[in-house]
């Protein structure tokens, strides 16, 4: 789960390693410039001081600042494992006619004492994280690898508190190395971004952060953007620090019974739970709380479990703990599962009836909309356009007494010609508003109908099992109209071919052609349909690569 | 003659009755609806209906259906069928029985009194009449496409096509285009025989050859 959470961060275990070895590496050349350092500073420091009083200690001084400033050039390109780059020193130009000139632009120049307080800083933190750094990793190794030697040793090993003398308690402590692990690749953590942070304040600007560093945590001065692993990092140096303190007292106090392992478990329990926290808080929103309890849950039962291992093992008095962490536990599962099934958030619950009523109130509306434009036809159909028939029949009927009286007879005819014009207009608006044939005959007859009446070659392909809801039919409808009207106008040598089926519960319509294709799907016609289209929570896309032909696909659920 | 009428708008259908009568064809029955259409045809036994393709209850496609079923009770009776549009997927369900005595003409068509009169008489009589806009689709249904049957026609032979399958006499046909009979007699053989069908000298049997050709949409 660890893995996976690292993975999440784009961080793998095997990374994390990787980053661990370049830290024991930085770590442990910086306690060999340390110790260089360390003699040097106070060698040249002596050196210098005491011969200031002869005149020869300016030249001194002046070859001092030298070998400061190449032991500080040691740790800038150290630097470049724990920061992506070297280090680059803020010098001064040192150079200068005559000896004066040089060792007074040297003296001036601040880089000089920075480099030499990085020394005296560096010699005492660089020596103790190297040995900590050293110490923590082979008590991890020593831990893991611990079936493999403790029998070599007279009346079993003993690591630091513990004395292994079996093969189980051998595998036990290879267990243990694990969290011990954890806290060492920690601890190393923690102490690089120290030192390197340090060396970047004290031994000049650091390299151009590059994309890459940016984007990875644990690079840069990351105790200023506030990572969260820089924190947990930090800690775990800190505690490493304490507990290589208390062992430091230990040894000079004599030795005897290893109290520190008490320090080691005070220090360790914030650790485990500020980590495993971490951790918990990754999960989704939902069961975050639950991951939380998880977590603490496991630090507690941990640490009784250690208690009681630390306090020479006897009756497993843990156990009634361990019981009670396990059934509130389960408590919270349960609770947090059937909680939320039984009783809905009245949020959600009102929510959820929102959308409910909103996909039902839309689509009633459609649905009169639909019901409307077709009352809108009838009502064409037997108002105004039967008016015009029968206007038309009347003058028929006038024109034929007219016989005898040409000129008003062709007023008549002019008249009725003028009807029936105003009847087709009549009949092209009715037919643009509700097509008869759809609601009497449905989506076959109709797509049929308009292929026949296409501009351009249409072959229609139509398999419905049964008519979907008007509202539905109508917008496929005016899609497949809408397309046809398209080809015609844009392609006419094309041909075209409309299929209509169904897919599940939904209807899909396809309008193909094998025109010259490069349509621009927002400037066609079917912008507006798309609309139409969505309001059914349908989808409409048009495709159409130039040299391709276009095709217009619908689906509009039927469910 | 004897003619029963279905039209639900009083105003059409007294406006046709009116007209019918002027000219001394005798109307023996008016319907509003479907049902009332076919029990008037199985009481008078008339020569010819004409129906509305709009009718109550549902206005939507009775007349057509109305009419079917009164040919299928009565293969004698002619149908003339008026409409509002003109719909393929109801011409072609006439026109399936293959006989004559069918007519579909749009409703402003009346208008044109001594045609509708014309169309009338030839529907009754077992002709057909079809309106130009069903004969128009039909052909451009047929002739899609540069290679399709009716790409060898001349546009003249094309009109003549077009005047057969609305069911014109070859009289009509002379005098619709202004030319004579004896032309129209050598362009409809021109036709025939570049369309391979059989000549024939009978008007009825002709328009129905010519539109059983236009109606063959996937023999192409």
């Amino acid at each position: 789960m660890k893995a996976a959470a690292d993975a999440l961060r784009g961080l793998s275990l095997v990374d994390r390693l990787a980053r661990a070895g370049l830290d024991l590496v930085y770590l442990t050349i910086g306690m060999a410039t340390a110790i260089l350092g360390f003699g040097i500073w106070l060698g040249a420091g002596i050196a210098t001081l005491t011969l200031l009083v002869f005149v020869v200690g300016l030249p001194v001084f002046l070859l001092s600042t030298q070998l400061f400033r190449w032991t500080a050039e040691l740790d800038r390109r150290n630097a470049a494992l724990a920061l992506g780059g070297p280090l680059r020193g803020r010098y001064r130009d040192h150079r200068g006619e005559g000896f004066l000139a040089r060792l007074g632009r040297t003296a001036g120049d601040p880089q000089t004492w920075r480099d030499l307080g990085w020394l005296i800083v560096h010699s005492v933190l660089g020596f103790v994280f190297g040995l900590l750094a050293l110490g923590l990793v082979a008590l991890t190794l020593a831990m893991a690898a611990m079936p493999a030697w403790y029998w070599a040793i007279p009346d079993g090993a003993d690591v630091a508190f513990w004395h292994v003398d079996t093969l189980g308690k051998a595998f036990l402590a290879t267990a243990a190395s694990i969290p011990i692990a954890a806290v060492t690749r920690l601890a190393l953590r923690g102490m690089t971004i120290a030192v390197s942070g340090l060396a970047a304040l004290l031994l000049g600007g650091g390299p151009e952060p590059t994309a890459e560093a940016a984007a990875e945590p644990g690079r840069g001065p990351a105790w200023r953007s506030a990572d969260p692993e820089a924190l947990l990092a930090a800690q775990a140096a800190i505690s490493a620090l304490a507990f290589g303190v208390t062992v430091a007292v230990w040894l000079a106090a004599g030795r005897g019974y290893f109290w520190p392992v008490w320090v080691a478990l005070g220090l360790a329990i914030p650790l485990a739970l500020h980590a495993s926290v971490r951790e918990a808080l990754r999960a989704p929103a939902a069961r975050r709380p639950l991951a939380v309890q998880v977590a603490v849950s496991a630090v507690i039962a941990a640490t009784a479990v250690a208690v009681w291992a630390l306090a020479g093992s006897g009756a497993f008095w843990p156990v009634w703990a361990l019981l009670g962490l396990l059934v509130a536990l389960a408590l919270h599962f349960l609770v947090a599962t059937m909680w939320g099934r039984v009783f809905p958030d009245a949020r959600q619950r009102e929510l959820a009836e929102r959308v409910d009523e909103l996909t039902r109130t839309r689509r009633g509306a459609l649905d009169v909309q639909n019901a409307e434009l077709q009352r809108i036809e009838r009502d064409l159909h037997d108002g105004a356009q039967a008016r015009l028939v029968s206007l038309s029949m009347q003058l028929g009927r006038a024109e034929e007494r007219l016989a005898d009286q040409p000129e008003t007879e062709a007023l008549v005819r002019q008249a009725r010609g003028e009807a029936s014009a105003a009847i087709a207009e009549l009949r092209d608006l009715a037919r643009g508003i509700a097509p008869p044939v759809l609601a009497d005959r449905g989506l076959a007859a109709a797509v049929e109908a308009l292929g026949r009446r296409a501009a351009i070659p249409v072959a229609v392909e139509v398999e419905l099992e049964r008519r979907p809801p008007a509202v539905i039919e109508s917008a496929a409808y005016f899609v497949v109209a809408e397309a046809l009207t398209n080809v015609a106008k844009h392609a006419p040598g094309a041909e075209a071919s409309v299929r209509v089926f169904a897919e599940g519960e939904t209807l899909v319509v396809e309008v193909t052609d094998n025109g010259p294709g490069g349509t621009d799907p927002a400037g066609s016609g079917l912008a507006g349909l798309r609309g139409r289209v969505e309001a059914l929570d349908g989808t409409l896309r048009v495709i159409g690569p130039p040299g391709e032909g276009t095709t217009v696909r619908a689906e509009l659920p039927c469910g | 003659m004897r003619i029963v009428v279905a039209e639900d708008q009083a105003l059409l259908r007294e406006g046709i009755v009116a007209l019918l009568r002027e000219h001394e064809i005798e109307v023996v029955g008016q319907a509003e609806d479907g049902d009332a259409l076919l029990r008037l045809l199985a009481t008078h036994k008339p020569d010819l209906a004409i129906v509305d393709v709009r009718l109550p209850p549902s206005f939507g496609d009775e007349g057509i259906r109305a009419a079917i079923e009164a040919r299928r009770r009565d293969p004698e009776v002619g149908i003339l069928i008026l409409s509002q549009y003109v719909e393929p997927v109801y011409t072609a369900e006439l026109l399936a029985g293959g006989e004559g005595g069918i007519g579909y003409l749009l409703k402003e068509r009346v208008g044109d009194v001594s045609g509708f009169l014309d169309a009338v008489r030839r529907v009754a009589g077992g002709g057909t009449a079809l309106d130009r806009e069903v004969v128009a689709e039909l052909v451009r249904d047929r002739g899609q496409g540069e290679d399709g049957p009716l790409a060898s026609l001349t546009p003249r032979e094309t009109e003549v096509l077009e005047l057969i399958a609305e069911g014109r006499t070859n009289a009509a046909i002379a005098a619709a285009l202004v030319i004579t009979q004896g032309a129209v007699e050598k362009h409809i053989s021109n036709v025939f025989a570049k369309l391979d069908l059989p000549a024939t000298d009978d008007d009825h049997r002709r328009v129905l050859a010519v539109l059983a050709f236009l109606r063959a949409r996937d023999a192409a």
